[in-house]
């Protein structure tokens, strides 16, 4: 089947304004390539400031790449005129992460939900009721429901609101940044329930994004995980989630909370926060806060390499089955030091 | 829309009716003058009698309501018309239309209003023609701002993208969702601008430059009377009267409309009184826990009534213990966190309860003695600590001032405690990072100076309310290792108020689960994590992500609001255990043995699923 959404070496970046400093451009995202085929579900996973969202907005065309390109059903995004990539946008919709602004306050939700069908004209106005009231009912909503405002609604409620919203346009794609976890754990699962139902249902493509390893390997095909802007690791969720290879992934897996002491495990504490975009480390951009740094990580870029079937990982050793967490941690309280040093200098 | 106030409407709508049917109602003309009975005093012909050429002054006023209210009317709506538009224009079409609008205002700011209209009126000549369109240039930039400054606020709103996402064009986008939600500020100031239009109208009318006499106006009506004041004060009250009763009216009217047109509008708060009676003699705890809290019961007084969101909250907290409070959005946990530091919203008022921290009873004492205890004794850390933290100052500064707070040290010895807390909460390179502001940390760096802060004099019990909530999973685990490691080595009692159970399941020594507004199982967190013993606990650990991947199960349904709580248990409509003597009266919370608290009378069963589940596995 061919692919609904493919992109190309894909990177932005930001400029940023420093009063006193000379401008660095702040490396959102780069070179991540990446293709989404219809009723398939990708995780996109990373901390915040991984460029997770940026990602989301230069795959919909919200965002123009300063490299690479965007191809939806082979066109791409930044050759079409406005009025074409409007039109589009009807095929590609944003669920947000935060229910409360996406909502606007002073709207009926229904008429919200009518937006879309109303600015791409696809059914006549007679029958959009009856249209946002089948939206409704997809998403567990009374028909009732859009008379109201959505003030009167629960933050798992709205985020449903939301849903139907991007489902108004009947889209192929939907980007979903980060779309629960602004919600209750108890809330959570009703909503990915309803995104894994929907997926089904409607054969759907999934771009789904979040911070949290666990929540993705429920719903998603395969995962791709981002640090500072690139691509640390890629593979099918199951096999990513059970053998991780990065060792950012493996942190990031470990700090999943688990209620099942059985499954509890060695927890990799990371030290510290992702430096800067504007100034990342040379060489591996996790080397800073990698437990199993070495010092030829800091030479090159490490290339994302195959280390399983469709599983690629873009970290130099191959050898860290067995080193343990303590070992890595000593190691690491060196290489932070040195790279501060470093940075003094 | 809400209902509108009744009382600035009909004022309006009279002056305004009046002022429409001026020509067909039975009043003199008002132009008509008779020398004989100049300056007579009110008469059964003349009700308010008649001015120095003799003129009817009710006709006058009349016909003077109709000249000002039209000119000023005219003028604003024109004003706000394209004072709107040409906001909406600069503030959403980008930098080209931003310059050309907001620097072509900036000149017509630069004239004092009182100038330019004489500027303007000397090049045209006065009269009703001139007026208005003078009038609105005069209020044209303030509409320009007004709108402006709002499209700014809402143009990067998630309900913007949304209809940008959506393929919305940008008419649209203008028109149908940023200018309702500017709406507000542009009617106060459409209010601001017709009084004011009133005003600057009657002034000019007063020198002459205005309605041209003898055409009657309120300021011509001003200017005349002051020639007789002291023959006859009351012609100078009239056209007063009438001025400051219309702008007043206009004002009232608007703040009406913009708070009827908000449709999640906060209904006025009553005062709320303390209602709670002292202690009984020998209820008082003396050593112990931490914290024990009895019987809290906080209620909210609400259009519809009075509603309860906490009720009958008992805990305690021992020194060195963790007891996490877990439950949904909207279950109280916060209102109780609030109610012990005294720090309740103004609805909301503790109905019943006592609540002893380290001895002493919190809930009876006043701000002053609250004060003292706040950041001492008890300390609570919230959950957004970009909202918590001061912008302007330097974290450090902070942190010392907050040891301060309580502590007569000197600025030298507060600043190197503060540095010294800073390490401890694990801020590296503290020396340095007390120097940066708010804006230069992280979310996760922020929470620890705020950790910092919450310890800073030593609490002995530290209430920590979702402070991991806005943070990456792995800056959580370090958040909550680090309040567990805090505790351990302060012996502090920690209050950890959470919805994710799994994150406090390995710190936890006892869990307590809030379900609208009362705890309905408490226990050891072994215990309680292995053999929950209310439906809703089992329920949650459900939809928790599982460990194989699969996906998590949902709870069906919502809480219930606190105006619409069921009869029985509260949980009975979600409920799977359910039978009809559930839904007859509120269960009790019971004792399963153990210290092992529960609120459901099926327990047995919820237990006994547990233990076939485990033995099917
Ligand atoms: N100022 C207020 N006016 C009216 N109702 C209020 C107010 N503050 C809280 N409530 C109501 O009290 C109930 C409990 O609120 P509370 O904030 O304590 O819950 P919570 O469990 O902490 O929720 P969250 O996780 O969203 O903070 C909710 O139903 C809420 O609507
Ligand atoms: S390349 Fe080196 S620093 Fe980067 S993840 Fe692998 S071991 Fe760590
Ligand atoms: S009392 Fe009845 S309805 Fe309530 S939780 Fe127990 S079984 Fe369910
Ligand atoms: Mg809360």
């Amino acid at each position: 089947m061919s692919p609904l959404l493919v992109a190309e070496g894909l990177g932005r970046d930001f400029a940023a304004r420093g009063w006193f400093t000379r401008p660095r451009p702040v490396r959102a995202v780069a070179d991540v390539s990446l293709s989404v085929a219809r009723g398939e579900a990708i995780g996109l996973v990373g901390e915040s400031g991984s460029g997770k969202s940026t990602l989301g907005r230069l795959l919909l065309g919200m965002l123009a790449p300063t490299s690479g390109r965007v191809l939806v059903d082979g066109q791409d995004l930044a050759r079409l005129l406005p009025s074409d990539l409007r039109r589009l946008r009807r095929r590609m919709q944003l669920v947000f992460q935060d229910p409360y602004s996406s909502l606007d306050p002073r709207r009926r939700v229904g008429a919200q939900i009518g937006d879309g069908i109303a600015i791409h004209r696809l059914v006549p106005a007679a029958e959009r009721e009856a249209r946002v009231a089948a939206l409704l009912a997809m998403v567990g909503l009374e028909a009732a429901h859009g008379a109201r405002y959505p003030h009167e609604f629960s933050g798992g409620q709205r985020q449903r609101i939301g849903i139907a919203r991007a489902l108004a346009t009947g889209p192929d794609l939907l980007v979903a940044d980060e779309p629960v976890s602004a919600l209750d754990v108890s809330v959570q699962a009703q909503v990915l329930r309803l995104l894994a139902d929907l997926r089904a249902r409607l054969g759907l493509g999934l771009l789904f994004i979040s911070h949290d390893l666990a929540v993705v390997r429920s719903l998603c095909d395969r995962v791709m995980v981002l640090y500072l802007g690139r691509v640390m690791e890629e593979g099918p969720a199951a096999e990513v989630l059970r053998a991780p290879h990065h060792p950012y992934t493996r942190a990031l897996l470990s700090a999943v909370p688990s209620l099942d002491p059985q499954h509890r495990r060695q927890r990799i504490l990371l030290a510290g926060e992702p430096p800067s975009p504007a100034d990342p480390p040379s060489g591996c951009v996790f080397r800073t806060r990698c437990p199993w740094v070495l010092p030829a990580c800091a030479t090159a870029v490490p290339p994302l390499r195959p280390v399983g079937d469709g599983h690629r990982s873009a970290c130099i050793r191959s050898d860290i089955g067995e080193a343990g967490p303590l070992v890595a941690q000593r190691l690491h309280d060196n290489t932070t030091r040195q790279h501060e040093q470093e940075r003094a200098e | 829309m809400r209902t509108l106030r009744l009382g600035p409407v009909v004022g309006v709508a009279a002056i305004a009716l009046v002022a429409v049917a001026v020509p067909v109602l039975p009043l003199s003309n008002p132009t008509a003058m008779d020398i004989m009975h100049r300056l007579a005093p009110p008469s059964a012909a003349h009700w308010l009698g008649q001015d120095g050429y003799g003129r009817d002054v009710l006709s006058r006023l009349l016909w003077g309501a109709r000249s000002s209210l039209g000119v000023a009317v005219a003028a604003a709506g024109l004003a706000c018309v394209i004072g709107t538009g040409l906001g909406l224009i600069g503030g959403y079409l980008g930098r080209g239309a931003e310059f050309l609008t907001m620097r072509s205002m900036d000149i017509v700011l630069c004239f004092p209003p009182l100038v330019l209209a004489l500027l303007v009126i000397t090049l045209l000549g006065p009269g009703t023609a001139t007026l208005i369109p003078l009038l609105a240039l005069v209020y044209l930039p303030g509409f320009v701002r007004v709108a402006y400054a709002g499209v700014l606020s809402v143009r990067n709103q998630n309900y913007v993208e949304a209809m940008r996402v959506l393929g919305a064009g940008r008419a649209r986008i203008m028109l149908r969702t940023i200018l309702p939600n500017i709406g507000g500020p542009i009617l106060v100031q459409f209010s601001l601008a017709i009084a004011a239009a009133i005003l600057l109208e009657s002034g000019l009318s007063f020198l002459g430059l205005g309605v041209v006499p003898p055409a009657p106006s309120w300021g011509g009506m001003i200017a005349a009377a002051r020639a007789t004041m002291a023959q006859a004060p009351l012609l100078l009250l009239w056209p007063c009267l009438a001025l400051s009763g219309t702008v007043l009216l206009f004002n009232a009217l608007c703040d009406a409309v913009r708070d009827a047109v908000d449709p999640q509008r906060v209904p006025r708060r009553r005062g709320a009184a303390r209602v709670l009676d002292a202690l009984a003699p020998g209820l008082v705890a003396a050593g112990g826990p931490v914290l024990d809290l009895c019987g809290l019961t906080i209620e909210i007084d609400t259009p519809a009534g009075t509603v309860c969101p906490v009720r009958d909250v008992s805990l305690q907290v021992h020194s060195g213990e963790i007891l996490a409070v877990v439950g949904e959005s909207g279950s109280g946990k916060s209102l109780s966190g609030l109610a012990l530091m005294g720090l309740l919203p103004p609805a909301a008022r503790v109905a019943a309860g006592a609540a002893w921290i380290e001895g002493q009873e919190v809930l009876r004492l006043d701000e002053a003695a609250l004060r003292r205890i706040r950041g001492r004794r008890v300390a609570m850390i919230f959950q957004d600590p970009h909202h918590s933290l001061d912008p302007v100052h330097r974290i450090g500064a902070q942190v010392a001032e907050a040891i301060r707070a309580h502590r007569p040290v000197s600025a030298r010895a507060a600043r190197s405690q503060a540095v010294e807390l800073l390490r401890q909460v694990g801020i590296s390179d503290p020396e340095r990072r007390a120097a940066a502001f708010p804006h230069e940390l992280s979310g996760g760096m922020l929470q620890r100076v705020m950790i910092a802060i919450g310890i800073a004099n030593g609490p002995r019990l530290l209430i920590a309310d979702e402070v991991t909530t806005a943070l990456d999973v792995t800056i959580q685990a370090q958040v909550i290792a680090l309040l567990a490691d805090l505790r351990r080595a302060r012996g502090m009692g920690l209050l950890l108020i959470t919805h994710n159970l799994a994150l406090v399941s390995e710190v936890a020594d006892r869990i307590a689960v809030m379900y609208a507004g009362e705890i309905v199982e408490q226990g050891s967190a072994a215990a309680l994590l292995a053999r929950p013993l209310h439906p809703y606990t089992q329920a949650l650990l459900r939809s928790a992500p599982g460990e194989d991947g699969s996906l998590p199960e949902a709870i069906q349904g919502t809480v219930p609001s606190p105006q619409a709580r069921p009869a029985g248990c509260a949980f009975a409509p979600r409920c799977t255990y359910r039978r009809p003597d559930c839904e007859t009266a509120p269960p009790p919370l019971v004792d399963a043995g153990g210290e092992h608290l529960t609120r459901c009378i099926r327990w047995y069963e919820v237990a006994a699923s547990v233990r076939s589940a485990e033995t099917v596995a």
